[in-house]
């Protein structure tokens, strides 16, 4: 394996992507937290006094909650005082209007990350919202998502626009104590991405928000809430990125969806945060609450996820199964490289009847990395003829690696069913042999098994992010092997 | 922040001062170590599903005194150690003394002998994780040691009897330390039993030392009454090329808790698990094993069966710890179980944690209720739906209880069981 060992060398080198930084003034908050910062913040998004009230009160709840330590990661802790709660681009007049009014540098950096806005708005019919550090920069698409009824904007417009949702719903799949990280984002969130699909309207395209952290020493802590009325159907898309920098930084976010009777959500990530250098220096934490309520019967939510970034990752995008014949799902694909460490997996609470759940989590871990599935399944006493399927592959790629499976199942019911499967191994010498004899060179080899691994999870995805994410896992993996 | 419970300080005044000098000695380091020993919690995760039911009123800390006349035990057919509430009663135990075997009760140890064990006991257990051993280290009056010579092979199982005969609420700390020497053979049989009506805890601990190609087999069955709670843990370690085979029966109680811990520490080693638990009315029990893959080319092997009816909960946490250094391992656990009732609870956590990368791991884990068209296929024939059911269900178990290799043991459990069933059944 000299000649392989040689090549990759050559590919271990390669490097974060999307590292860069953008050079845009900004507005960014003096690092600290307190209930002056929260009212400041409040302030500057010209928020309605409940909204404070809202925030204060989970910033209290969080002030006496602990950071978790049960997760299989280590990191220096954070100093939440030393992290800014508040950055964004500086705007010559107001908000833009169009996106002829985005400020071209940043739509450069979009067109580097590969989202260029113009671009989808043709070839795709994609309608994004990005959020660049704290807020929503443009949002594309707007009018013939207004005209099929489809609300899709930043959070912050949402407050204003539509309060009495935002009201209603905010906080109730994920509340404001739930655990360390969302009570963190429930006080300091500075935007995100609010979407409303009214009753039986089928979203006439994919929605998507890609997120950047840029400015240095800021957190992001984007709040999503996507409600989805009786009958009606969205699909969902989420990327992100960040430049390279030294130090850690804190990406705390929280995801809330509901679905009623006969919805449809459909929500998949492709993470790529800044994992960090070949020491393991830097890279973004990632400590993210996600969770989907099945209220209505018939309802159904699936995530989708495909999760190479981070040099931290902790999350566990959940489904609450409460109404009647509810499907939950989750797919995920994450992959670990260099020190990277990775703690993720999902919740199927299984309340109403008949409901069913699948969970397929497929775990690659390369380098000196560190790779968890923590799942839970439980069946509450109401869950009368409830069924789960679960199946957890690790596929380790090295020696110096870890690959873990912490599934928890609970059942109170008898008629539920519950099967849970998982295997670990690595590229195996005849796959590779295989490949090898027919003229492939090692690192299409691995990358071709890889792929064949995840193909389970990269069906799922929208097919631009399917390419998307096997490209990541080509790029991520390449110097894996030897 | 709500206040941790501890162990209550009466829970460190050991009795029973008739152990050899090393023994008292350590003993008494492991009380002082005890002192601010918080108690599992929900909080506390190898506890989590468990804690609340434990119950330590101080006057449970009393040891039971060992007198009183012993019984209820299997009709042995071969040799046989009695302990009467944690201690040995020579009276009732009957082994021959054979060549290259050792069988001493820990109060007949000489100076040398107790200085040998006091440096060895309790080194096969993670303490941090079966945080009981450590209340047994610091509070058994008496133990067994079993020590088999290089070679040395006993002939016919060794039975353990513990007894718990409570009158008045107390607790029992028997101790079994195992020794196996190179190639030796030894099947060892622990049963737990209780005779008395006041609420007893007896916390034990199992220790095996595997050398080089020893070939241990234990057998453990738990049938205590329904006022005994149960702490206890097995420890083993493996060398090279070592076998250790485990079958543990245990119909649940009050508290019923086992950790088994493995740690396969020679290349070629092979462990295999087999358990079974069934629990009924509102009885508990938890099972914990972990196996740890020190060594490289390594096989473990393990299957447990939990079966829950009416308001019971039973409890499986399996883990098996692959270490960087063990490559070519090869790990298998399954996990299946049967609830029978919509008042009964069943958690399962299967685990591996792997730091090789040429390994072969595999777990799997089910829960659910009978099937539907096998109860059908057998109705239809004839067979009434009770029956039917009793069948299915011992079926479901019954192919671990087969394994257990000393007959009297085997159909003592598969009579148990099978009556439990019946009862089961009948009433639902």
């Amino acid at each position: 394996m000299a000649t392989t060992d040689n090549e990759v060398k050559e590919l271990i080198k390669r490097e974060y992507e999307h590292g860069f930084v953008t050079e845009i003034e900004s507005d960014t908050f003096e690092p600290g937290l307190n209930e002056d910062v929260i009212a400041r913040l409040s302030a500057i998004k010209k928020e309605p006094e409940w909204m404070l009230e809202w925030r204060l009160k989970a910033y209290r709840r969080w002030l006496e909650m602990e950071e978790p330590d049960w997760a299989h990661v280590g990191y220096p802790k954070v100093d939440y005082n030393s992290i800014s709660y508040y950055s964004a681009p500086k705007r010559k007049e107001d908000m833009p209007q169009s996106l002829d009014e985005v400020d071209p540098e940043l739509l450069k950096t979009y067109e580097k990350l590969g989202i260029p806005l113009h671009e989808r708005e043709k070839l795709a019919g994609v309608a994004v919202d990005a959020v660049f550090d704290s807020v929503s920069v443009a949002t594309t698409f707007k009018e013939p998502l207004a005209k099929a009824g489809v609300v899709f904007c930043s959070i912050s417009e949402a407050v204003h626009d539509y309060p009495e949702l935002v009201k209603k719903y905010l906080g109730t799949v994920v509340p404001q104590g739930d655990n360390f990280f969302a009570a963190l984002n429930s006080a300091v969130f500075s935007d995100g991405t609010f979407v409303y699909i009214p009753k039986g309207v089928r979203c006439p395209m994919e929605l998507s928000t890609y997120f950047r952290i840029n400015a240095a020493n800021t957190g992001q802590f984007e709040r999503t809430l996507i409600i989805a009325e009786e009958g009606s159907y969205v699909s969902y898309l989420e990327g992100c990125t960040a430049p390279m920098r030294d130090e850690n930084q804190l990406h705390a976010a929280v995801v809330e969806l509901v679905a009623l009777d006969d919805a449809q959500i459909k929500y998949s990530t492709v993470q790529n945060w800044y994992p960090g250098d070949e020491e393991g220096k830097g890279g973004i934490y990632n400590f993210v609450t996600k969770r989907g309520a099945c209220i209505g019967k018939n309802s159904k939510i699936s995530w989708t996820q495909v999760e190479t970034g981070s040099a931290v990752t902790w999350k566990y995008p959940s489904c609450v199964l409460r109404g009647e014949n509810s499907v939950g799902e989750f797919y995920s694909v994450a992959l670990t490289h260099n020190f990277q460490q990775a703690d993720t997996g999902t919740k199927m609470i299984h309340l109403g009847k008949n409901t069913r759940s699948t969970i397929i989590s497929k775990g690659i871990s390369a380098g000196k990395s560190s790779n968890a599935y923590r799942g839970l399944v439980k069946f509450g006493p109401g869950a009368e003829g409830a069924r789960n399927f679960t199946q957890c592959d690790s596929l380790l790629i090295g020696d110096r690696c870890g690959a873990h499976t912490f599934p928890y199942i609970e059942s109170k019911n008898k008629s539920a069913i519950v099967e849970h499967e998982a295997t670990t191994s690595k590229v195996s010498d005849e796959q590779m042999f295989l490949c090898r004899q027919r003229g492939i060179d090692p690192e299409q080899a691995v990358s071709m098994i890889v792929n064949g691994f995840c193909k389970e999870v990269f069906k799922e995805l929208p097919m631009e992010f399917a390419v998307e994410a096997g490209k990541l896992l080509e790029v991520s993996l390449e110097g894996s092997v030897g | 922040m709500k206040s941790v419970p501890m162990l209550s300080s009466a829970f460190l005044h050991p009795a029973g001062h008739s152990l050899p000098e090393p023994l008292l000695a350590l003993r008494k380091e492991r009380a002082s170590a005890l002192v601010d020993m918080p108690l599992p919690t929900r909080k506390t995760e190898n506890w989590k599903y468990s804690s609340k039911y434990l119950k330590l009123a101080d006057d449970m800390a009393i040891s039971l005194p060992a007198e009183g006349k012993t019984g209820n035990s299997l009709a042995v057919p071969g040799y046989k150690v009695v302990f009467l509430n944690g201690v040995m009663i020579p009276e009732a135990s009957e082994y021959p003394d054979l060549d290259g075997i050792q069988i001493t009760s820990f109060n007949d140890l000489d100076a040398d002998e107790a200085n040998a064990l006091a440096a060895r006991l309790g080194h096969t257990l993670d303490h941090a994780q079966a945080q009981f051993a450590r209340l047994n280290g610091a509070r058994f009056e008496d133990g067994l040691l079993v020590r088999l010579k290089a070679g040395a092979v006993l002939d016919q199982p060794l039975f353990i009897i513990h007894e718990t005969s409570a009158d008045a609420s107390g607790s029992a700390y028997p101790r079994i330390f195992v020794e196996a020497g190179a190639n030796s053979q030894l099947t060892l049989v622990e049963e737990y039993t209780s005779t008395g009506q006041a609420s007893a805890l007896i916390s034990t601990v199992t220790e095996f030392s595997l050398a080089e190609g020893a070939n241990v087999t234990s057998v453990r069955l738990n049938m205590e009454g329904e006022n005994v709670q149960h702490i206890g843990a097995t420890g083993v370690r493996q060398q090279r090329s070592s076998r250790f085979e485990s079958h543990c029966v245990g119909f649940g109680g009050p508290l019923r808790r086992h950790d088994l811990q493995v740690r396969l520490e020679g290349e070629g080693a092979e462990t295999k698990l087999n358990g079974v638990v069934v629990t009924q009315g509102k009885q508990h029990y938890d099972n914990h094993t972990s196996i740890d893959h020190v060594a490289a080319h390594c096989n473990s092997e393990e299957t447990y069966r939990n079966i829950a009816a009416d308001q019971s909960h039973a409890v499986f946490n399996g883990r098996i710890h692959i270490h960087q250094d063990a490559q070519k391992s090869n790990a298998d656990m399954n996990n299946k179980n049967l609830l029978l009732s919509n008042g009964a609870e069943i958690d399962t956590k299967p685990e591996l944690e792997i730091y090789a990368d040429d390994v072969k791991c595999a777990h799997g884990a089910t829960i659910g209720q009978l099937d539907e068209t096998s109860v059908f296929y057998l109705v239809s024939r004839g067979i009434d739906r009770r029956q039917a059911n009793v069948l299915l269900t011992m079926a479901f178990i019954n192919e671990l209880v087969e394994q257990i290799p000393v007959a009297v043991v085997r159909e003592t459990a598969q009579a148990r069981l099978s009556d439990f069933f019946e009862q089961t059944f009948r009433e639902a």
